[in-house]
């Protein structure tokens, strides 16, 4: 479960958020919900210990995220960014053992329990038959799915994922929902952000809807009115005729 | 059996096999026979002359040199998530030659001109990371920029040291220096760089899964529990330690530590757990061949920074134009 209490952050003197307050259950999808720009990736940054708020406090599990040392933080909470490529050509099983660093020690590898770990996490989200393949060789959708198997991996049971469906196309972004909602129906804490509101209103348990950096709403999707998306998204829903709920 | 397995026993008895050719290998040729009599303590003194005080420390040096400077490309290839990145790419290599030269002008001897050009080369990599700390942005751009300013500052110290060193006498020293050979190596230079390289390498060893982790984003990285800028940090040390040890005792020798982890990474994929120790044997392996060629080829011997680039060149060319596999 994550809690957060009054956050703000500014980049020197800009703004970014101002007073998000929230909580995620424990089995719940939440999604974080905004126009890109609207601070959903400092959001982000704040809960995964990679940037300071000047105000305000996040809990996971009770703790203060603050107070946890990267390596312990690493087996609560684990973060799934968007499908990158990176400059080598890492098989689909490496790319997602890097997950599993921070369980063995500062100058080991992963050993047995670890490979076993990347397996299961590759069966689940049904890639298991691509772990040979390159990770630059795979779609987006591929990449997507095991980048959410490293996180599985990591053994953490606070999922992160930063707009996982942003890259790719409508089959794909589907399957990567899917997974994810699978995923906090089986117990994970699983907080995503989108910039698209169809999304929150498919999967989600609840939707935060963000707003100038301050919370605009929060609630489950039917706080999604065609008012609240016009206002998100400074656009005349009624006017525009392309909507019918 | 797995692949990587496999494959690191295959370089290992080529290794071996290498070596011993390497102690046949010569002007004098010694014999199978010979060398197992000299191992067991017999043979002419001429030959115990030959394998112990000639052919031995170039044997060694060459395999610890091409070992340490493949381990030291693959390492920052990771760190800077640059394939083309080499181990002089810091101006590790340029330092030393700087010192080298200012050495060999003022007539220190081998040991002292060894000494000067591995200060040197710590000295640079030093100078480097101390302006590229004060660089704004991109931290892993500013530390290439540094780099490639405080390498063009001391290759402007090399071409003035040559401008103004006699033409008959210390030029070619110089020259021969810069082209990289082993030739005027002892057996005491072997313990000398030895323990640089040991102290490099055996970090690099311990640490070579968390290289991986470096070739992600720094957040990814720390999500994942790993403190990239401070694992960064080590890597580069130990892997210049290592460049400025070798260079310090072979001189400038290129396109090894590009060459070897490129075709290691064809091999064994990616994953430095497997892609370091099997670079280190291909360029242990690697680098005793060329010397071999460097002293038998002609009657004189070959600089090995000619041969390498030889060799180097032309096969990274047709690695390029083969099928296209990303990296």
């Amino acid at each position: 479960m994550i809690i957060v209490k009054n956050l703000s952050f500014s980049y020197g003197k800009a703004q970014v958020l101002r007073n998000v307050s929230f909580t995620a259950e424990r089995g719940e999808l939440l999604a974080v919900l905004g126009p890109n720009g609207v601070g959903k990736s400092t959001l982000f940054r704040c809960i995964l210990g990679l940037a300071k708020p000047q105000s305000g406090e996040i809990f996971l599990d009770g703790e203060r995220v603050s107070s946890i040392r990267p390596n312990d933080l690493a087996h609560k909470l684990a973060y799934v960014p968007q499908s990158h490529a990176p400059t080598f050509n890492y098989s689909v099983f490496d790319m997602a053992l890097m997950g599993t660093t921070a369980q063995v020690g500062g100058l080991s590898s992963p050993g047995a329990a670890q490979i076993k770990l990347v397996n299961e996490a590759l069966e689940r989200v049904g890639i298991l038959a691509l772990k040979n393949r390159g990770y630059l060789e795979i779609s987006g959708g591929e990449r997507q799915l095991t980048l959410i198997a490293r996180a599985l991996a990591q053994k953490a049971d606070t999922l992160v994922l930063d707009e996982p469906t942003s890259n790719l196309d409508y089959g794909n972004q589907l399957k990567v929902l899917a997974q994810a909602k699978e995923l906090a129906n089986s117990g994970y804490t699983v907080i995503q952000s989108t910039h698209n509101p169809d999304q929150a209103a498919l999967f989600a348990d609840r939707v935060l809807a963000l707003k100038g950096g301050t919370v605009r709403a929060l609630g489950s999707s039917e706080i999604l009115t065609d008012e609240l998306i016009g206002e998100l998204y400074d656009i005349d829903l009624s006017a525009l005729k392309l909507y019918r709920r | 059996m797995k692949k990587y397995t496999l494959i690191v026993i295959i370089l290992g008895v080529l290794v071996a096999l290498g070596i011993v050719l390497s102690f046949a290998l010569g002007r004098y040729p010694i014999s199978v026979e010979a060398l197992l009599e000299i191992v067991r303590g017999g043979g002419t003194s001429t030959q115990r002359a030959l394998f112990f005080n000639v052919r031995l420390p170039r044997i060694l040096l060459a395999c610890m040199v091409g070992c340490s400077i493949s381990a030291a490309g693959a390492s920052y290839q990771g760190v800077f998530q640059n394939p083309m990145a080499a181990p002089d790419i810091l101006g590790a290599s340029s330092g030393a030659a700087a010192g080298a030269s200012v050495a060999i002008l003022l007539q220190f001897s081998g040991r002292g001109i060894m000494l000067t050009a591995f200060a040197a080369s710590l000295a640079t990599i030093a100078l480097v990371m101390a302006v590229s700390k004060a660089a704004r942005g991109n931290k892993l751009l500013g530390i290439i920029l540094a780099g490639i300013m405080v390498s063009s500052l001391a290759n402007a110290v090399t071409s003035f040291v040559k401008i103004v060193a006699d033409p008959y006498n210390t030029l070619p020293e110089i020259t021969f220096w810069l082209l990289g050979s082993l030739k005027k190596t002892n057996l005491s230079d072997v313990p000398l760089a030895a323990l640089p390289m040991a102290i490099g390498l055996i970090p690099l060893l311990l640490l070579r899964w968390r290289i991986n982790l470096l070739t992600l984003s720094d957040s990814e990285a720390r999500t994942m529990g790993v403190n990239a800028s401070r694992t960064r940090v080590i890597v580069i040390v130990c892997a210049t330690l290592i460049t400025a040890a070798s260079v310090a005792v072979s001189g400038l020798i290129g396109w090894v530590g590009l060459v070897i982890p490129h075709l290691t990474r064809r091999l064994v994929g990616n994953n430095f757990r497997h892609l370091l120790p099997a670079s280190m044997l291909g360029g242990a392996l690697f680098l005793l061949l060329v010397d071999d060629i460097s002293r038998n080829l002609l009657v004189t011997e070959i600089p090995l920074g000619i041969l390498t680039s030889v060799v180097g060149a032309p096969f990274f060319l047709w690695l390029i134009t083969r099928k296209r596999e990303e990296y």
